[in-house]
């Protein structure tokens, strides 16, 4: 069934089942690969995207649910406001580990900043509880955090 | 007659009596008498046809209508353990005294229904007698299948015996004593199952009248719905006003405004019924999002139309341990609304959130949708519990969209808080949870 979904501001045709997971289309059809399978049942949050705004697990969304909605990848969310303090924070924090987990850490991050300007803890923890790290890079995940918010250097 | 006899004679009498007060006001009425109408035999019922297949069927064959009864007396879903051949039984029954286990209903000979005739099916679908005279268990409700025609229930054996035969034998049931004693369901049939067919009410519309047949005789909506009697039988004193089955809670479906289904919309209920979701009121899931996927997604328009014109009529009854109205939409953020139970908001961040929004309004689907629903404002918090426990698949026309099941993953004492925690965040009133109950639902469910 020809679907068409709106990623990173572009109108993507493609042919997939309805109940196809977003995710797969991301990878599989669309070779867009920065999104990470992770556990499959939205309990790591490895996969996820922005859909209209709000950080989901593209992982257990099937493509017939984001029609005629705006989706967000890792590969565009630099060219947001808040994705790009973000991934500029992450890089001064040296944030990153092994690096399967951050896309989906990057994209919860600029989701949770978009309404959240400046979160404390609680607003921290309460945005990335969904997203795990093999790594244990949390401590430094929540300072950057803090550091794209106010906009200082580490 | 000696005295000694006498007095004999009079405390048999009473005894009779007392007997059969106590069975008159345990039974209590049937299923369709709140109706009150005029009953007419269904040959002589003119207006409309109450049994039967819907129009576009009337021409099809007997196996295809057939089909259709099967599906819409739901027999696969307990027919048929997960993962097995379709109708092949052995899916297990946990009740409070042991296991019971569905039996094999493909036409295999040793093992299924093969060697039925007509009158040996007529038999054990409307009065609960097996094939070797054996008494089946209630858990079959024939007590409402009771109420099919006989052209009805043969059309649905001619439909099953068109399946492949599968060989199955389901496990033996490990009920305990005095349960175990088939027997002795000779007495509980002889009181609660009325053994009569369907009855037109002529003082009512032909649409309600196949509503009544649908939903009472087919659908056996009662059977979950309605609480049961000291007999373990349907206390239609309080028909359809919900209860716990299988571990979870069947909701008021009567026409009570506040607990019931005074409130909902005509399209809402058929939303619902056809595709296990009404906006506003969540979503079918656990063993109605069986019956949604297996049975009412089944039905013919005009024939859900009719189980809502019917629904409509019945009595209001009140669930006093539901809400009078259900909770708005929760702030969308985490730090507003309740702050109770740490525990449980650590789990609803890191494994619901995502899906469900801190506000209840699901950022995904609004299949996902918490607000409104009653599974979050039951302060028993049974359904979101189970739901927890076990996950749940809804079939749209525009794909599946399912919840993953968090049974194993979590413990009892975790899943607790995390279902006081949605109840108290979504709902109006919020649970009290403990790691006991959960344990105990687990236990309830079918295998």
């Amino acid at each position: 069934m020809a679907t068409n979904l709106t990623i990173n501001g572009e109108t993507k045709s493609f042919d997939a089942p309805p109940e196809m997971p977003l995710l797969w289309v991301l990878r599989d059809i669309l070779g867009m690969t920065g999104t990470k399978f992770g556990c499959g049942i939205a309990q790591c949050g490895a996969c996820t995207v922005h859909v209209d705004g709000k950080a989901v697990r593209s992982c257990v969304l099937p493509v017939s649910a984001v029609a005629n909605r705006a989706i967000t990848t890792i590969e565009h969310v630099g060219s947001t406001p808040s994705g790009a303090k973000v991934q500029k924070a992450w890089l001064e924090a040296e944030v990153i580990q092994c690096g399967y987990c951050q896309s989906g850490q990057i994209m919860s991050a600029a989701a949770l900043l978009a309404t959240t300007p400046n979160p404390d803890d609680a607003d921290i923890d309460a945005a990335m509880a969904g997203n795990i790290c093999r790594c244990g890079t949390y401590v430094r995940i929540r300072e950057a955090i803090k550091q794209a918010a106010s906009g200082r250097q580490s | 007659m000696s005295r000694a006899m006498r007095i004999l004679a009079s405390l048999v009498v009473i005894a009779i009596v007392a007997v059969a007060l106590g069975v008159f006001i345990i039974r209590g009425p049937g299923p369709l008498d709140f109706a009150g109408g005029t009953k007419v035999a269904l040959a002589d019922y003119r207006a409309g046809k109450p049994t039967g297949v819907p129009a576009k069927l009337e021409k099809a064959s007997l196996v295809e209508r057939g089909e259709y009864l099967a599906k819409a007396a739901d027999c696969m879903v307990c027919h048929t353990k997960p993962g097995e051949k379709d109708y092949s039984g052995g899916l297990g029954f946990k009740l409070p005294f042991g296991t019971l286990y569905s039996t094999n209903i493909t036409p295999d000979k040793d093992t299924g229904i093969g060697n039925y005739s007509d009158q040996d099916f007529l038999n054990a679908v409307q009065r609960g007698k097996r094939h070797d005279g054996a008494r089946l268990y209630p858990a079959m409700p024939y007590t409402s299948y009771t109420y099919m025609s006989d052209e009805d229930v043969l059309a649905v054996k001619a439909y099953l015996f068109s399946l492949p035969a599968v060989r199955a034998k389901a496990p033996e049931n490990t009920l305990s004593f005095p349960f175990n004693q088939r027997w002795a369901m000779m007495f509980w049939s002889a009181v609660f199952n009325p053994d009569t067919r369907f009855a037109p009410d002529a003082s009512k519309s032909p649409e309600w009248n196949r509503g009544a047949y649908l939903a009472e005789a087919l659908a056996h909506c009662g059977e979950c719905h309605t609480p049961r009697n000291l007999g373990f039988a349907l206390d239609n004193r309080k028909k359809f006003a919900g209860a716990i089955t299988a571990g979870w809670h069947a909701f008021n479906i009567s026409s009570d405004k506040a607990t019931g289904l005074g409130n909902w919309r005509d399209e809402d209920l058929i939303a619902y019924l056809s595709l296990g979701h009404a906006p506003g009121h969540g979503s079918a899931s656990g063993p109605m999002g069986e019956a949604v996927d297996h049975s009412f997604s089944q039905f013919a328009p005009e024939d859900i139309r009719s189980i809502v014109a019917y629904l409509r009529s019945v009595p209001q009854v009140a669930s006093p341990d539901l809400p009078a109205t259900t909770a708005p939409v929760a702030p969308a953020s985490h730090k507003d609304g309740v702050t109770a139970d740490a525990r449980g908001k650590k789990v609803f961040a890191s494994a619901c959130a995502s899906c469900h929004g801190w506000s209840g309004e699901s950022p995904v689907s609004p299949t996902a949708t918490l607000t409104g629903t009653w599974a979050v404002n039951d302060p028993a918090a049974t359904n979101v519990a189970q739901i927890v426990l076990s996950g749940t698949k809804r079939h749209t026309p525009d794909g599946a969209l399912s919840m993953p099941a968090f049974g194993e993953a979590y413990t009892d004492d975790e899943i607790a808080a995390v279902a006081n925690y949605v109840t108290a965040r979504f709902g109006t009133k919020g649970s009290k949870l403990t790691a006991k109950d959960v344990a105990e639902l687990r236990e309830q469910t079918a295998e």
